[in-house]
């Protein structure tokens, strides 16, 4: 079942033009010029119940644009949209009751008061009764481990234990859907995989649908089945992680260290990434050639020591990113 | 209603952290106070004398409460919150929450405001003592007619300050019109009453924000009347009720304009 239903929509800003200089300024309130930024264009698709899906571009794509109009702060010019059957522009309120969002990059948090204080706070403002708040605090305080500061001042927090208040703070009412843009923002590596964790463990106990929207490839791939690609106002690409990686990751990173120099130049398939004459870094396009053979060039005999990994995801998702720029 | 009074409370309870921040405002409540004393008393020959039906004393009450009244609302910072929340996109943030944003500024200020209303009641009260040495001829049950009023005039003043504040949905900076507004208050009436201002201002003064502002609970507090206090009242209420819908046309059409970019 598709709690989220996204059809052709479109949206246009209005971006108000001004020439350089107080000339420019002057001329400006006299004959304002506008120009029109097309920020999404006919975009589609469905999130079904329960799924976590990444949602991902590079800076200006859209993506908040679209999250806006799925979240009823902005309208779209074309399109449709359904939310859990609720229509965003027409049933703002009740959508509210029915999602949660986490803005890494925004507080929601009253800073002055305990996350305690904030949670009971966000309860109220979604109309939960009293002992239901407290059931789930305790509930939400056992899952993301807020017992040693639950008390604590929000401004006295560091940037990891406000992150997972934050998510709590959204999970209060129980939202159906959680919109989570950028909740790993800034943190070290260890608390982010401490929030990942968390998140996996919320979507698995309360079957949340998570929609995701992160710059951190770890984020998407340790969280999401499925990814959706936005760039230039336009999807493209919607496919579940494991054919992402099947389709793109047909080149390979072979690393070795040789007894002898070899040289690789011009080869078919073969791109030298690094050549330190005793130390080379290919990038096999195995479509053109094998890895086998790629090592039969490198002559096995010659080989101390050798190393195949596949291309990290971001920059499949960065050759992705720039596809789309060059459509 | 819950969720605004729980939003009230919040704001109080944060705001509780910043009591000694109001000491700048009691210095400049105090400096303000002195130079009208000083006027006032300059102006009038003996207390006894009555000008435009206000002796010396009511006179200095008056500005006592109107300007209790001003520096508790505090206008400048919600006005230019609301300027930030919409020019700087965090207006987003409030959109897809379950209440009303208007409800929500108006019962966040005025939990900002009950902390300074407090305080600077007892000031008032303490420096009027001091320099006056009466307390005006008030029973328990117009006390709380006057607090009623003050009250009402903070509800219509905050509301009036959301709307000014809202007008940056259409204009790159709505601080200018807070500006000529608040000047509006300060000058035609914090500092002098109504019955100052020559015959052909008054009727105007009369329907305007400062008759149920500011010239209302504090004309109350010197010369109480029932016939006036009723008067007041349903005055108030009107303008709560207009000042709310204006707001609230206002936001709607505001909000359907709005651009927020970049994430």
């Amino acid at each position: 079942m598709s709690v989220i239903e996204v059809k052709n929509i479109s949206k246009t800003f209005k971006v108000k033009l001004k020439e350089k200089g107080l000339k420019g300024s002057l001329k400006s309130i006299v004959k304002p010029k506008y120009k029109k930024v097309q920020a999404v264009k006919n975009i589609s698709f469905n999130i079904e119940k329960g799924e976590m899906v990444a949602f991902i571009g590079p800076n200006g794509a859209g993506k908040s644009t679209t999250i806006k109009m799925i979240t009823s702060i902005l309208y779209p010019d074309k399109g449709k949209i359904s939310v859990l059957g609720l229509n965003p522009e027409k049933d703002r309120k009740k959508l509210a009751y029915e999602i949660g969002t986490v803005f890494g990059q925004k507080e929601q948090l009253w800073t002055h008061l305990t996350p305690y204080d904030n949670f009971k706070f966000f309860g109220a403002i979604y109309d939960i009764p009293e002992y239901q708040i407290e059931k789930k605090i305790n509930e939400l305080k056992e899952l993301f481990e807020l017992d040693e500061f639950i008390n604590t001042p929000v401004r006295n927090l560091s940037l990891g234990q406000r992150i997972r208040c934050e998510i709590v703070a959204s999970l209060i009412h129980e939202p159906k859907i959680l919109f989570l843009d950028e909740p790993t923002i800034g943190l070290d590596p260890v608390v982010k995989e401490n929030i990942r964790t968390l998140i996996k463990r919320m979507n698995k106990e309360y079957k949340t649908t998570v929609f995701l929207t992160s710059h951190d490839v770890s984020d998407i791939e340790k969280l999401c089945k499925r990814v959706i690609i936005i760039n230039n106002g336009q999807l493209v690409l919607d496919d579940t992680m494991e054919n992402l990686k099947y389709h793109y990751l047909n080149k390979k990173i072979v690393e070795a260290k040789m007894k002898e120099p070899v040289n690789l130049d011009g080869k078919d398939g073969l791109t030298i990434l690094k050549d330190r004459g005793y130390n080379i870094k290919i990038e096999v396009d195995t479509t053109k050639k094998s890895v086998a053979d790629a090592i039969k060039l490198l002559n096995p005999d010659n080989i101390i020591d050798i190393n195949i990994s596949n291309i990290p995801l971001e920059n499949i998702i960065s050759s992705i990113y720039k596809d789309g720029d060059t459509k | 209603m819950k969720k605004y009074w729980f939003i009230y409370k919040s704001e109080v309870m944060s705001d509780l952290q910043y009591i000694f921040n109001l000491l700048v405002g009691f210095i400049s409540y105090l400096i303000l106070i002195y130079i009208f004393l000083n006027l006032w008393n300059y102006m009038y020959d003996d207390p006894t004398q009555v000008i435009n039906g206000y002796t010396k004393n009511q006179m200095i009450w008056y500005v006592i409460i109107t300007e209790i009244l001003w520096m508790t609302v505090g206008g400048r910072k919600l006005c230019r919150k609301i300027c930030d929340d919409v020019k700087g996109g965090n207006i987003a943030y409030n959109i897809n929450k379950p209440y009303s944003y208007i409800g929500y500024a108006l019962s966040s200020h005025l939990g900002g405001c009950t902390v300074k209303a407090i305080m600077f009641t007892i000031l008032g009260m303490i420096t009027g003592i001091i320099f006056i040495g009466e307390f005006p001829k008030l029973t328990i049950l117009s006390c709380i007619m006057v607090l009623i009023t003050a009250l009402l005039a903070t509800i219509i003043n905050t509301l009036l300050i959301i709307f000014v504040g809202l007008i940056s949905f259409f204009i790159e900076d709505a601080n200018p019109f807070y500006w000529l507004y608040s000047k509006f208050i300060l000058v035609l009436g914090t500092i002098f009453p109504i019955e100052y201002f020559p015959s052909i201002m008054q009727p105007i003064l009369i329907y305007s924000p400062i008759y149920v502002v500011s010239y209302g609970p504090a004309k109350l507090f010197v010369d109480f009347s029932w016939e006036k206090c009723l008067f007041i009242i349903i005055a108030q209420i009107a303008y709560i009720i207009i000042a709310y819908l204006l707001c609230r046309l206002l936001y709607k059409k505001g909000v359907k304009r709005l651009n927020v970019n970049g994430g």
